[in-house]
């Protein structure tokens, strides 16, 4: 069954909106295509695909080789935000990008949930 | 001990993971994941963030390799990766013309970032259809073959091929550090 991308893309809207303090929202191959995404104004879909396919080949790396095992998440805690990647199955990543003020708690559930959701399309 | 920094960068396919993987002493640290776009057409796997080999050379100086992915979304990590090298490698097959004009371009993105020096290194020599060494000078922007960096010919599946290469780079930016640059 094709993939449908409208789901996709809907999914990450309502995340993106229903869930305060998160500012955007993409899913990409894990060679670093855009597959969905939702981004705050002057992101370009292609590079942040890119940039989120590198760091978690990255992390992964680092969780084999420094023998740290599988990587359920890659955090990047800046001083305006995080940028939080997980791993959405074999053939996709998912990135989220949420403000200083998100409670991470709260983040890490909604992160949850929104991957039921989208493995269940990319299935 | 010194350590000399040494990027190799190209098109897609152009063979520069086999090139670290050839002359590497360590387990090369790679970061290839499953293509899914127009690479296809040439391999499997692709290069997402870079590889990393290391080579001793001589009894005092380690040469740290960076293998820098391919395709274009990836400039930032080329912007990464040149930053702090001292030298590159550009690796163009030969019998693939179409992609002279985007190894053209990775050459203009990395000299707007690095005058380090560079040469430049033609794999598939052996394919059909490969263009001699002067005529893929020509396509990437030397016209005149006194003022154009080294041209070494390269099977990267070899590595006594791709140690010569890297032979050359090292002594190619040597030379350049004697004569002071204006």
């Amino acid at each position: 069954m094709a993939i449908s991308t409208e789901k996709l893309t809907s999914i990450l809207q309502s995340f993106v909106t229903s869930t305060t303090d998160i500012q955007g929202a993409a899913v990409v191959t894990p060679d670093g295509l855009p597959l969905a995404a939702t981004l705050p104004g002057g992101m370009d879909e292609e590079r942040v695909s890119a940039m989120s396919a590198a760091m978690l080949s990255l992390g992964e790396r680092i969780g084999s080789e420094l023998a740290r095992g599988g990587i359920d998440r890659i955090f990047v805690e800046g001083d305006k935000g995080y940028g939080i990647l997980t791993s959405c199955g074999e053939d996709a990543v998912f990135l989220v990008l949420a403000d200083k003020a998100a409670k991470q708690g709260l983040l890490m559930l909604e992160i949850k949930r929104t991957l039921v959701d989208l493995k269940a399309v990319l299935m | 001990m010194e350590i000399m920094r040494l990027v190799v960068t190209g098109p897609v396919g152009a063979g520069k993971s086999t090139f670290i993987r050839s002359v590497s002493e360590i387990e090369v640290v790679d970061t290839d994941r499953r293509a899914t776009d127009d690479t296809l057409l040439l391999k499997k796997r692709t290069t997402v963030a870079f590889d990393f080999g290391r080579l001793q050379f001589g009894p005092d100086m380690a040469l740290h390799l960076y293998g820098t992915p391919g395709q274009s979304r990836f400039d930032f990590m080329w912007d990464i990766l040149i930053q702090k090298a001292h030298a590159y490698i550009l690796l163009v097959a030969a019998h693939r013309p179409h992609e002279f004009r985007e190894a053209r371009r990775i050459l203009t993105f990395m000299k707007q970032r690095s005058p380090v020096p560079m040469i430049i290194g033609l794999t598939h020599t052996d394919c059909p259809g490969a263009w001699d060494a002067a005529n893929i000078a020509l396509a990437l922007g030397y016209p005149h073959p006194a003022r154009r960096p080294p041209v070494v010919a390269i099977n990267a599946n070899e590595t006594a091929s791709v140690a010569q290469a890297v032979i050359a780079l090292v002594q190619y930016t040597w030379a350049g550090s004697l004569t002071p640059t204006t």
